[in-house]
């Protein structure tokens, strides 16, 4: 095991195209195997077409998820349009508007997603350190773009626009899950455990404060929570972390902090409060009219496209509190449905990734579907009113074009994964 | 890789990881929308709604109210209410220039607009009632302000109603009025708001933030349900014979305090007609329309002006018929004969010994007779067709205080009569209300004095005597029907109770026609017809300030005699004419009404020959006959022929065809145009002569009279003529004469 205790870049290649030639072999095998037997009986030996051969199990791609991926896909695709296109009609004088080009990018981003599904995830392995600081590099640029709505925390790319964070996300859930690999064998100590990530987790706050993006901040310090607890840090840092994140609470609490914080994150957890400032009820708005499209919405809901809040009461309905016209439209009901559905793709997810060949896949896989699994819980609190409104979407519900195919290329990073997978696909 | 033991870890992490956030995660977020959607689900669902929905009432269409043909008296027609929605406004700018313009098309005033157009809010009523050519100036505008501020949101035209009442002042006090908020204030409007109402529908429309309307399927209307129509049992032909008569007697014998007519169909106790003069015009209510009233509150300082109007108002509605109490006099002589009949106290065989006043018990002061000469001894029936109040004060004795309170609770006298119509009130009896009565005061109710009664009680009682003894309910709504016409309501006669035997009404009968046709109440005779009646004089106990006191003049009766058809009450209260007597003031309005009303109810008549001999014929038409021809023609109508011209045939006549004149009345047949354009006629003074000296004065000059307010047997004296003394007219000419009668037969008539 020592031997392994300095392990190179040199040898992680070479241990990546070793997997990679028996591999090439084991399909090579099996694809001569099902040409000789073509009435080979069960899941596994049905004859493909050409086009049918690239979805077919042979490939290795896990179809349960990428079938849940294309459900939400979908519903988010129809749920969005139905919330958007009221706004969309009196804001762009299209309804349209946000439909085509979500559309166009879903349609790119599952080109996209099945591209990194067939990219051997391992070669990440190599872009980990660059990406992250590719990372740090454009969460610093974002800072002296031009704010929009107040914040910096896009960037115009041609037509499209990048959110800096969903790539730092991503970069810091690839760079863990690279670093416990590579120093696998210590992280239970503070150095290679805690340190990395109350570094790049610092650097990040820092920048994400500055933006601002403080939902940005919570996702990732959970993300890198995660990452550190699946890759075996001791339970004892955990304690005090949460002991230092309880304790602040309080001591914000006993001096009156927390009540100015609140005010502060856009009226935290007083939007049905009476009598509220002039002020304060702008800001509280949003919030105030996602609770109403829930209340509205109740058991069953008002049925589809007939929410009322999304007639410009709610704003923006289309981003982070689309959710909230899907309970106005489908009740509790539809809401709890398209959970499960979530809750199936992050399942679905992690037994994959916990079947992957090698740690860093196991690693990674969770990552990132965790981090979908979060953004969902997370978005639900914050249309909830349960934690501030500061801008978390709902993964395949939200518009933005950068984030869905970001989003996806992940699917797909997920989707690689499960090529090597020893899970049952179909 | 070999690292199992770390492998193993990630994927035990891991799975607790799963299981941490689908069930802490998931289950918190799924907590959180099951509290939101359904336990706070209905008070957000509430919020929301304040937020989206906008209400909008649609008015019912009132009913419609009807006499019994079916002619309209109240109807509603479609007005518009502008109501502004200020909050959209923009800028100072529009606000100024929507005040301006809004208050040019409405006549309102421009800062008074202004105002309105500077609140906050989505619903401001700037005039109501708009009728549709201001609504089109309104629509107008509001286009314009969509095309040239992109406002085409801040005026909103709602439908409204507004009542119309065709005949302005007919029938006012019965039929009443509606309140600018459209609820009824008065009589049937008031009595039966609820089922002229109808009930309000409403839109529910789901507007977006900037109030502009949702698309889909939010949009709620209720429809109004409109009011019901009600028939009355009035008929309006009968209402303005009425009226017509009521306001004739009230300038003749300058009555002080308005006058009533009701007249009650006896069989069923359906009101035909109910006539409050002066009555006011209710399409403007809130006028005073007595202009010496209005004169007198002007004259008022300032600080009494207000509340003398509200005063004079409220008089001005208050419907007499049933709201005021009065003593009844005389009148109620016909319920004590009931009593009497009914009791065996009187009989054919009875007479009473008038002295001229009478001492009721030992002790007691005497009470005169309106003729302190007496009356001599007298039968029943000249008793009452001398209106003796001793004589009745003897009955009223021998019916005793105990049977006079029974016989008086079953007239009906004791309790409202219950007709349908508002503000109706109580008697007022001696003492407590329990029925005690001293001696003093038995003596007094037996010729109607010292209690009060309202007018409807008095002619449904006389009506219940005319009916053989049955008692009616009075009622005024003979139908209610739905806005489609389906009957939702009909009324049917209510027999109350019996009072008295038929035997005893005709008694009664019998006595009141002698009554009406020799008696006291011969100014009620109507000619052709058997009318029972009887006058009464009540004294109000007011006094005026020269010391003479107050009175009511009042006729009740009906007619035929024999099968009695409507019963009427004419009461005109504090006449300072010159007479006050019922007899001369009432009687003649009594026998005028009723001489249209039986001809208009096809009540054959039966005249005398003597009435034949009287009575006035048509005049054909001659022209264009020969002069022998026409002349024989006029004398075989009964006419006197007079030719002028020398023509020979007739090229013109007067009076002209179908025109009535009496029997031997003038026909002037004119030959040629010259003795058309010469023949004029000075109209002679035909004042202050009988019925007989008119005529033939007339006659003298080939003029025609029409004989109005004398019985068939052409008693009175004339007091004023329809063309005045001196003017020039045509030979032939109808002059109408009004005769009253000789005051000497009224004379005292209690």
């Amino acid at each position: 095991m020592d031997s392994l205790r300095y392990i190179s870049n040199e040898r992680i290649k070479d241990y990546q195209e070793s997997v990679r030639r028996a591999e090439r072999e084991a399909a090579v095998r099996k694809r001569r195997s099902e040409k000789t037997s073509d009435s080979d009986s069960g899941s596994r030996g049905r004859k493909k077409g050409r086009f049918y051969g690239f979805f077919s199990q042979q490939s290795g791609m896990d179809m349960p998820f990428f079938f849940l991926v294309i459900i939400l896909l979908v519903i988010g695709l129809v749920m969005m349009f139905s919330a958007s296109y009221a706004f969309a009609y009196y804001t762009m004088g299209d309804s349209y508007y946000y439909l085509i080009r979500q559309g166009i990018f879903a349609a790119v981003g599952i080109v996209v997603m099945l591209l990194f599904s067939r990219i051997d995830y391992r070669i990440l392995h190599k872009f980990a350190v660059i990406i992250l600081g590719i990372a740090f590099l454009l969460a610093t640029v974002v800072l002296f773009l031009p704010a929009v709505n107040n914040v910096h925390r896009w960037i115009g790319v041609g037509i499209f626009t990048i959110q800096a964070s969903e790539i730092l996300k991503f970069a810091i859930v690839l760079f863990y899950a690279h670093w416990a690999i590579v120093h696998y064998d210590k992280m239970d100590t503070f150095v290679s455990g805690v340190l990395p990530a109350i570094i790049i987790g610092g650097i990040s706050i820092i920048l994400l404060v500055m933006e601002p993006h403080y939902s940005a901040i919570v996702i990732m310090t959970l993300l890198l929570a995660i990452m550190m607890w699946i890759s075996g840090v001791k339970v004892r840092w955990f304690v005090m972390g949460a002991g230092v994140v309880v304790a602040a609470f309080f001591i914000m609490q006993v001096t009156g902090m927390l009540k100015y914080a609140m005010e502060r994150l856009d009226g935290w957890g007083m939007a049905l409060e009476e009598n509220l400032s002039s002020d304060m009820q702008t800001t509280v708005w949003q919030t105030m009219n996602s609770l109403y499209a829930i209340g509205s919405g109740g058991l069953t809901g008002l049925g589809l496209g007939q929410s009322r809040e999304k007639y410009l009461y709610l704003p923006e309905p289309q981003n982070d509190f689309v959710f909230s016209i899907v309970i106005e439209e489908l009740g509790l009901i539809g809401g709890i449905i398209i959970l499960a559905i979530f809750a199936l793709l992050v399942w679905r997810g992690i037994m994959i990734s916990l079947r992957a060949k090698d740690r860093f896949g196991m690693l990674l896989g969770v990552g990132l579907v965790s981090q979908i699994g979060l953004q969902v819980v997370l978005n639900i609190l914050v249309i909830t009113d349960t934690l501030p409104n500061t801008g978390i979407s709902l993964p395949f519900f939200s518009y933005g074009g950068s984030s869905l195919i970001m989003l996806l290329a992940q699917m797909g990073i997920v989707l690689s994964i499960s090529r090597n997978s020893n899970i049952n696909k179909t | 890789m070999a690292n199992i033991g770390s492998n193993r870890t990630v994927i035990s992490r891991s799975k607790k990881w799963l299981v941490v956030l689908l069930l802490v995660g998931f289950g918190l977020a799924i907590g959180r929308l099951f509290y939101f959607s359904i336990i706070k689900g209905d008070e957000l669902q509430q919020k929301a709604y304040s937020l989206q929905l906008r209400d909008t009432t649609i008015s019912a269409k009132r009913g419609s109210i009807y006499d019994t043909n079916g002619k309209t008296l109240a109807q509603s027609a479609t007005v518009w209410q502008v109501v502004l929605a200020p909050a959209y406004f923009k800028t100072d700018e529009q606000r100024t220039y929507v005040a301006q313009r809004l208050a040019e098309i409405l006549d309102l005033d421009q800062n008074d607009v202004y105002e309105k157009t500077k609140e906050k809010t989505y619903y401001s009523v700037v005039k109501r009632k708009v009728e549709t050519v201001e609504k089109d100036k309104v629509l107008k505008l509001s286009q314009e302000l969509a095309k040239k501020y992109n406002l085409g949101n801040v005026i909103e035209l709602i439908e409204d109603y507004k009542r119309y009442y065709p005949y302005g002042d007919f029938a006012s006090t019965i039929i009443g009025f509606t309140g600018m908020d459209g609820v009824g204030r008065e009589g049937i409007e008031y009595q039966y708001d609820t089922q002229l109402t109808g009930t309000p529908g409403r839109v529910i429309t789901a507007k977006d933030v900037h109030g502009t309307e949702m698309p889909y399927k939010y949009e709620q209307k209720i429809d109004a349900q409109d009011g019901n129509n009600i028939t009355l049992t009035i008929d309006e032909t009968i209402q303005h014979i009425m009226e017509k008569y009521l306001q004739q007697g009230i300038k003749q014998h300058k009555v002080q305090d308005r006058a009533v007519a009701i007249m009650m169909e006896v069989k069923t106790g359906a009101i035909l007609g109910m006539a409050v003069e002066g009555g006011y015009d209710l399409n403007d209510p809130f006028t005073i329309a007595d202009s010496n009233t209005q004169k007198e509150i002007d004259k008022l300082p300032n600080s009494e002006k207000e509340a003398a109007e509200v005063e004079a108002l409220q008089k001005q509605w208050r419907n007499k018929a049933v709201a005021d109490t009065y003593y009844p006099g005389s009148v109620f002589k016909v319920i004590t004969s009931c009593m009497g009949w009914s009791e065996g106290v009187i009989t054919d065989s009875s007479t009473y010994t008038c002295t001229g006043s009478y001492v009721p018990f030992e002790g007691a002061s005497a009470i005169h007779c309106h003729n302190t000469a007496g009356h001599g001894t007298q039968t029943y029936k000249q008793a009452l067709s001398n209106s003796c109040n001793p004589a009745f004060m003897m009955i009223g004795q021998a019916v005793g205080a105990e049977k006079f309170w029974e016989y008086y609770q079953a007239f009906g006298f004791s309790e409202k009569t219950g007709i349908d119509l508002p503000g109706e009130q109580s008697d007022i009896f001696f003492g407590d209300g329990s029925g005690k009565m001293q001696p003093m005061d038995l003596a007094v109710a037996s010729f109607g004095q010292n209690f009060a009664i309202t007018p409807i009680q008095m002619v449904t009682a006389i009506s219940s005597v005319g009916n053989g003894g049955k008692l009616m309910q009075p009622y005024i709504v003979k139908e209610i029907t739905d806005s489609d016409g389906n009957v939702v309501e009909s009324k049917t006669p209510i027999v109350k109770r019996q009072v008295v035997s038929e035997e005893v009404t005709k008694k009664v009968i019998d006595a009141m026609e002698e009554n009406a046709t020799t008696g006291s109440a011969k100014n009620g005779y109507v000619a052709g017809y058997k009318v029972a009646g009887k006058t009464g004089t009540s004294e109000k106990k007011i006094y005026h300030n020269d010391g003479s006191q107050e009175y009511i003049a009042s006729f009740c009766g009906f007619a035929p005699a024999d099968d009695p058809q409507v019963c009427l009450l004419v009461y005109l209260d504090d006449p300072v004419g010159d007479s006050y007597y019922g007899s001369a003031v009432a009687a003649p309005v009594f026998a005028n009404i009723m001489s249209e009303v039986l001809p208009y109810l096809n009540v054959e008549a039966e005249y005398t020959e003597e009435e034949i001999a009287q009575m006035d014929t048509t005049a054909e038409n001659y022209v264009g006959k020969s002069v022998s021809e026409a002349e024989n023609l006029v004398s075989s109508g009964g006419f006197t022929p007079v030719v002028m011209g020398s023509g020979d045939t007739v090229i013109s006549q007067v009076p002209t065809a179908q025109s009535r004149l009496p029997q031997q009345g003038t026909v002037v047949l004119y030959t040629d145009e010259e003795s058309m354009s010469d023949d004029v006629v000075e109209v002679p003074d035909l004042t202050n002569m009988t019925v007989a000296q008119a005529n033939s004065t007339a006659a003298m000059y080939n003029l025609n009279i029409s004989v109005v307010g004398s019985n068939a047997d052409g008693e009175g004296i004339s007091y004023s003529q329809g063309i005045k003394a001196g003017s020039k007219v045509k030979s032939g000419t109808v002059i109408s004469v009004n005769f009253e009668q000789d005051s000497n037969y009224g004379n005292g008539v209690m």
